[in-house]
């Protein structure tokens, strides 16, 4: 695959500097990121589900929650206590198979009712996160066990780590697992969106009918698009326990999925850059305005409580709103689209004709000639 | 290249592309939507290798019937039989996966190039799963690989070549059309229907996809069942044809015994007498000239008697049926 190189190298230059930000960053810095990589892998995750596979989900949350509960279950005590990176991979399946469980409501109701049918889902897992007290601790939540990989700990001192004179503390490590886990979750799901699972799924979603007459098993598309989804859902959320070390009944809510979905339709839909660039922006914001409240105008730091001044998270969530509105008004098809057509207009008129996101790389060879030949039947 | 037939072995008999298609009877096949019988006790079977068109004024239960044939309408009685498999009852895509394509009347592709519309036309016939895709296995890259080479190949036969990664939202209106019969193609059917092919299409283009239509029957030997409105291409076409009205089977025979079939003529028509209808008579027998005729003369003739010919109008008008229509 030789034509894939200069696509890999134009991915290297953000990866090492992604891999740099550490040595530079203080902590809050990178907890802001790294609850963003959680979320971009939920919101990969989701943008699998509703952008590509057409199917809207309220529910994202709940498999969060499954994630990071069962993490913190299966690896803690009260528990089986089993090695934490054994309870981390089980958490990831076990979100799969609530999904799994699911997949025969979603294979019954389409559309809007698709998503009351899974808003039903959060509603009963904020439930059960309440009172099954002996797994997740009730209201008050439990602390997470720390992940140890073969005796190297993700936490401030197991061993004691310093790294060209930068100690590596829990965020530092932590850092580097969720670039991992997220560069796992780019090359998987761009595999999986560009092979034959995703064209099936977007047949899916643009004609169950044409899907079903060309040979897809739409019901086992519809499904596995379930299993797929909340298995991200389900790794996003062990990361979140293991960056926030407890987790609470009341963050996986139902403003939880309400941002997951804001995050793909901002990003753009069935893109996995546009959901990862939507899923820092939901993220960072309420977390950089809380930060930095006290410079911001109209905006009252924590606590202060000014008159008719709006708190840093309220602030965050009506500029998101306000977005998500100029978003769907001015491009629909969110900050990807947007790049992309940005991106089509920088480009040399070499070949104003291809798609700037050309699918194969083989198409290269072709398409230069596309603009120079006249379509042959036009009336 | 063996991957035309990779797939099918696995989900079915084993079928080279030269090897002749079987038979696809269908009988006595009833079909009733709440008191409305669409099709009732209709039988035909297609000849291997033949072309068969399906012809009937609107509403006669034509695309009904080819919601039976790929499984996205169960018959209430009859029987649908591919060889010896029945095909009754099964789903949409098991009958896919036997080999029977169909085209859409009112098109329907997905988002995306043309290679990526042909390339789920290579569905059934690839394996990649979710797990292999994912991790970009060597096989699934491939797999991948060989099955868009193909895609090539039939995007060249089908006039599409030019166009392989332009997206299907900036083609035009016959070239779309095009791309569901190219994506029909790619599932290296043993069966193709198409409904209504040419519909919309102008005179070149009509030429254009009949001559599609008449190379991949010559080179691939596949059975084609035809629903078109044109009659100049159905009866240039069809080897035999099957008129049906108000869900009934009105005639059979030959493009030569249905043009002089007098029930024929009273359907299209209504109940005037067959020699005060010019209309349909002129037809039913302009294509005669182009009948023996190359290609390439038959692309002039219809091109020349186009602009002049009446009839071509009021079909067009004709065509415009329903969206809905096609929803199982």
């Amino acid at each position: 695959m030789s034509e894939l190189v200069p696509k890999w190298g134009k991915l290297l230059l953000p990866a090492l500097l992604l891999c740099a930000l550490p040595f530079y960053l203080d902590a809050f810095w990178l907890r802001i990121g790294l609850f963003s990589i959680a979320a971009a892998i939920g919101a990969v995750g989701l943008g699998l589900l509703s952008g590509t596979a057409g199917q809207l989900s309220l529910g994202h949350a709940f498999f969060l929650a499954v994630g990071a509960y069962g993490y913190t279950w299966l690896a803690g005590d009260p528990g089986p206590a089993l090695p934490p990176a054994l309870a981390a991979v089980l958490a990831v399946l076990l979100a799969g198979a609530a999904g799994g469980l699911f997949s025969p409501v979603a294979g019954r109701v389409r559309g809007i009712y698709l998503g009351i049918a899974t808003l039903a889902l959060v509603f009963l897992g904020h439930h059960l996160l309440l009172t099954a007290d002996s797994v997740t601790g009730g209201f008050n939540g439990r602390s997470v066990p720390p992940l140890t990989l073969g005796g190297f700990g993700f936490t401030a001192d197991d061993p004691e780590l310093t790294v060209l004179g930068v100690p590596f503390g829990a965020e530092e490590r932590l850092w580097y697992l969720g670039l991992a886990l997220f560069a796992l979750t780019w090359f998987t799901a761009r595999g999986l969106l560009r092979g034959r699972p995703g064209r099936a799924l977007s047949a899916v979603r643009d004609s169950e009918t044409a899907a079903a007459v060309m040979g897809v098993n739409v019901a086992r598309y519809r499904s596995a698009a379930f299993v797929v989804s909340s298995m991200y859902a389900g790794l996003a959320g062990v990361l979140l326990a293991l960056s926030f070390r407890r987790v609470v009944p009341d963050y996986f809510g139902l403003a939880l999925s309400v941002d997951y979905l804001a995050m793909i339709v901002i990003g753009g839909l069935g893109s996995v850059a546009g959901a990862t660039a939507g899923a820092f922006f939901v993220t960072a914001l309420p977390l950089l305005m809380t930060r930095y409240a006290d410079q911001l105008p109209l905006v009252a730091a924590p606590g202060t409580g000014g008159e008719g001044a709006l708190g840093p998270t309220e602030a965050a969530r009506y500029l998101y709103g306000a977005v998500i509105v100029v978003i769907l008004l001015y491009a629909p098809d969110g900050l990807h689209g947007l790049s992309r057509r940005v991106r089509a207009r920088l480009r040399p008129a070499r070949s104003p004709d291809r798609p700037p996101s050309a699918p194969w790389p083989a198409s290269a060879e072709t398409s230069p000639a596309t603009p120079a030949r006249a379509k042959e039947h036009t009336p | 290249m063996n991957i035309r037939t990779t797939g099918r072995t696995a989900t079915g008999p084993a079928a080279g592309p030269q090897a002749a298609p079987p038979a696809l009877h269908v009988r006595d096949v009833t079909v009733r939507f709440a008191g409305l019988t669409a099709l009732d006790a209709v039988s035909f079977t297609v000849a291997p290798g033949s072309v068969h068109a399906l012809i009937g004024p609107n509403g006669a239960g034509k695309s009904t019937c080819f919601n039976v044939l790929s499984g996205l309408c169960r018959p209430a009685a009859g029987q649908v039989l591919l060889g010896d498999t029945d095909l009754t009852g099964l789903a949409p895509h098991r009958i896919a996966a036997l080999g029977v394509a169909r085209t859409f009347q009112n098109i329907v592709t997905t988002e995306g190039t043309v290679a990526d519309n042909l390339m789920l036309g290579r569905h059934a016939l690839s394996r990649a799963g979710f797990a292999a895709s994912a991790l970009r296995l060597p096989g699934a890259v491939r797999e991948q690989r060989a099955h868009l080479d193909r895609v090539r190949e039939i995007a060249e036969l089908t006039g599409l070549g030019a166009h392989v990664d332009t997206p299907v939202a900036l083609l035009s209106y016959g070239d779309r059309k095009r791309v569901e019969l190219a994506r029909a193609l790619c599932l290296e059917p043993r069966v193709l229907l198409l409904d209504e092919p040419v519909a919309g299409m102008n005179g070149a283009e009509r030429a254009a996809t009949a001559d599609v239509v008449r190379t991949v029957r010559e080179q691939l030997g596949l059975s084609v069942v035809l629903v078109e409105h044109d009659m100049g291409l159905v009866m240039r076409l069809a080897d035999e044809v099957t008129v049906l009205d108000f869900g009934r089977r009105l005639a059979h025979g030959t493009p030569d015994e249905i043009r002089r079939h007098p029930e024929v003529l009273r359907a299209y028509l209504g109940t005037g007498a067959p020699d005060e209808t010019p209309e349909i008579q002129e037809a039913l027998e302009t294509p005669e000239a182009a009948e023996t005729a190359d290609p390439a003369e038959t692309t002039k003739t219809t091109k020349a008697t186009e602009p002049t010919d009446p009839t071509e109008t009021t079909e067009e008008t004709a065509v415009t049926e329903p969206p809905g229509e096609n929803a199982p």
